[in-house]
This record gives C-alpha cells, sequence and structure tokens, in this order.
C-alpha cells in the first residue's frame, strides 16, 4: 500500500524513490512486523489469558510439560495479523505472487484454526481429525498450484548442484505442490512441541527464502548464479521479511518459560508459508535442506510409528525427536538451542549451493 | 537513610544488562533469546547502512 500511495510521488520528493528498492520494503515490513508483535504481544496474552484459550497438554507428553497446561494458545493469531499487515502494507499488491503467498497463508491458518478452536471448546487435545486436517490443508495447497498455473507460472522442478537439470512436471506440478505443502507444514507442526523451537527454526528458514526470492526475482544475479529467474517473485521477499519481523517479535514471548504458544493456528501457516515461498522460488528441493530440522522432525515420528508396529520395538524414547533428547536428560532449553543451531548450519548449506553446482 | 547511603543507591538491581533483566522478572532463558532478539535487529540496522546514505 505505501508502494503504490508514496513511490509515484517521487518525482516531486526524491526521498519515496527509496521505496522502488525491495530491499527496503522488505526491511520496513521486518521492522514493522516486530514492532506489531511486540506491542500487540502483551495485549494479546492478557485477552486470550481472559478467553481462557489454554493449552491442553498430551497425557503421554513427557510429565515435566505437564505444568504448562493452560498457558495461552493459538499465539500463531499474533504471527499471521503481524506477518499479513506488514505484507500488504508494504509489498506491491499488483504482484500476483504476493497474493498467492498471502492466501496460502491465510487459508492454512484457517484450517489451524479451526483445530485449535475444537480443541480448547471441548477442553481436550482433540481438535479437527486427521482426515478433516489434511482435506483442509490440501484444498489451500491444491489452490495454490492451480493458481501458479494459470498465472502462467513454469511448473519445473529445479534441482541444487544441478543447474542444468530441469523437470517440467506438466499437470503433476499441482499435486507436487500439494505434497510439498502438507508436507512442511505438519513438519512445522510436529516441531512445535518446545518454547521457541518452531518459531525459531521458521524464522530461520524465512531468511534464507528472503534471499533465494529475492535472488530468483534479480535476472543479473540469477543469471550470474545459473538459477531458475522466475520475473516478480523477488517481491516475495518482502513478505519473507515480515515472516522474519513476525517471527522475532513472537520469539519474545515464546522463549522458555513461554507466555504464549502458537497454537496449529501459527504452526499450519507458517509451515504453509515457507512450502508456498519454497515454490514460488524454485527452491523445493532445497526446503529439505533448509528445513532439516522439520525433516528430522517428522522422520522421527514415521520411524517411531513404522518400527513399533512392525517389530513392537520403539526406535526413539519418545517421537518427535525434541522429546527423545529431552527424556536423555537434555534440558528443554539446551534442545531448543541445539536444535537451533543445527538448523543455522543447514541453512548454511542450503545457501552454498547458491554457489556450488 | 542518610544523605550519603542516599548517593550509594544502585541504579540497578545487578549489571550487567543480562542480570537485571534476571534479577527482575524475567527467566535466564528469556533474558538471553531477548538479548539475541536485539542483536539480530542491530545487525539487522548495521546491514542497512550499506543501502541507506
Amino acid at each position: 500500500m505505501l508502494f503504490h500511495l508514496l513511490y509515484p510521488l517521487h518525482e516531486k520528493i526524491a526521498l519515496f524513490n527509496v521505496f522502488r528498492y525491495i530491499t527496503f520494503r522488505a526491511a520496513g515490513a521486518i521492522v514493522t512486523a516486530l514492532l506489531l508483535s511486540w506491542l500487540l504481544g502483551p495485549w494479546f496474552i492478557r485477552t486470550l489469558r481472559r478467553l481462557s484459550v489454554g493449552q491442553n497438554i498430551r497425557e503421554v507428553g513427557p510429565q515435566a510439560h505437564q505444568i504448562k497446561a493452560g498457558t495461552p494458545t493459538m499465539g500463531g493469531l499474533l504471527i499471521l495479523f503481524s506477518t499479513l499487515v506488514p505484507t500488504l502494507l508494504w509489498a506491491d499488491l499488483g504482484n500476483v505472487y504476493v497474493w498467492l503467498v498471502v492466501m496460502v497463508t491465510a487459508g492454512f491458518g484457517v484450517v489451524g484454526f479451526l483445530d485449535d478452536y475444537l480443541k480448547v471448546r471441548r477442553g481436550r487435545n482433540l481438535g479437527l481429525t486427521a482426515l478433516q486436517k489434511i482435506l483442509g490443508q490440501i484444498l489451500v495447497a491444491s489452490a495454490l498450484g492451480l493458481g501458479l498455473l494459470l498465472v502462467g507460472f513454469d511448473p519445473a522442478l529445479t534441482f541444487p548442484f544441478f543447474k542444468r537439470l530441469v523437470l517440467n512436471l506438466g499437470v503433476l506440478y499441482i499435486p507436487f505442490v500439494v505434497v510439498v505443502l502438507v508436507g512442511v507444514s505438519n513438519a512445522v507442526n510436529l516441531t512445535d512441541g518446545l518454547d521457541g523451537l518452531a518459531i525459531g527454526a521458521t524464522t530461520v528458514a524465512a531468511a534464507t527464502y528472503a534471499v533465494f526470492t529475492y535472488v530468483a526475482g534479480n535476472r543479473v544475479i540469477a543469471g550470474y548464479l545459473q538459477l531458475s529467474f522466475v520475473p516478480g517473485v523477488g517481491e516475495v521477499s518482502v513478505f519473507c521479511g515480515a515472516m522474519i519481523g513476525a517471527g522475532l517479535g513472537f520469539l519474545w514471548y515464546n522463549s522458555h518459560p513461554a507466555e504464549v504458544f502458537m497454537g496449529d493456528v501459527g504452526s499450519l501457516s507458517l509451515g504453509g508459508a515457507i512450502g508456498g515461498v519454497a515454490v514460488l522460488a524454485r527452491q523445493e528441493i532445497l526446503l529439505a535442506l533448509v528445513g532439516g530440522l522439520f525433516v528430522l522432525e517428522a522422520l522421527s515420528v514415521i520411524i517411531q510409528v513404522a518400527s513399533f508396529k512392525l517389530t513392537g520395538k520403539r526406535v526413539f524414547r519418545m517421537a518427535p525427536l525434541h522429546h527423545h533428547y529431552e527424556l536423555k536428560g537434555w534440558k528443554e532449553t539446551q534442545v531448543v538451542v541445539r536444535f537451533w543451531i543445527i538448523t543455522i548450519l543447514l541453512v548454511l548449506l542450503g545457501l552454498a549451493t547458491l554457489k556450488l553446482r | 537513610m542518610s544523605p550519603e547511603n542516599q548517593m550509594k543507591k544502585r541504579s540497578t538491581q545487578a549489571s550487567g544488562e543480562t542480570h537485571v533483566s534476571a534479577t527482575n522478572v524475567m527467566a535466564t532463558p528469556n533474558a538471553y533469546v531477548r538479548f539475541w532478539i536485539i542483536t539480530v535487529m542491530l545487525v539487522l540496522f548495521g546491514l542497512a547502512t550499506l543501502k541507506l546514505r
């Protein structure tokens, strides 16, 4: 909105020329989102407490987590608000990719909200059924895949390290987008089990994809790095900037001991957003590396369930993986900070693929 | 309190600033994560000077 209001005035007031630059508007989105989530946080947490929107803790989880029962949940609404408002404020609203990623984030947010709302209303850890949840996610993800094909997005799959290898998926692109988005959103959901863990990792991933979308949208840099050039996708880095700011602002209140949890409304929408941005930047495969923590957490659950069903034995003391380390004696904050360090290392490896081929 | 002792009052409960936060209301992890967030924002402002002149 600011871009449309202020940039046309640049001929009279030269200062407004800065609104032309994506980097400036991404920085503006970071600061605005941080201030929004940071300033609204205390009021938001008080409101959730007043409405008795408290987290129900799984009885099968670690015993130490039972003291967290009653901590306000659905903090993801604050993340969503603090991401979407700065995006609408700073991004070029004539850009279709911005609208697509905004709609995907909001769509996944609606699915998560319904799940959280039912959990709170029923007073147990039972929200939407697994089938209802996955159908909602598939619907939103399919809408993105279809929308991309309709706007003429090249349905091609690119690979890190093998930059000349391109696989054209055609109509299979829609199920591919569904697999990516549903996979990431559920993986972030599984990761969201310790204070600050999921928001820290998604904020780092958002920062990485801010770089990737900026590069993919810049003909010169994309050409130099032999990456797929996607005209207009650089604008999505403004959205990533808003995600970074909102994430940091939320982490302020979500760090141990958390004053608020993001809930499914936060984890599903953040996962959907990261998946959507990866699709737009044509760096879906790389998401397995940048979001490696989410992959590990999801794999630990899959391995645990498969092993228990096939052999009757558990591979981990508890799944997802963060609980395994807790039960091994690591403190919650140790698990969180160590998992963040792993995420940062994986992200650095991901960024290195820009140069390696 | 005598005027001399009034002069000896501490401006903060402890120093450095991390201990002030920890001795007030924040738990230790809260304090360090919040200080990291402030550091990240300061770094981002620092990086912004590359572009702004």
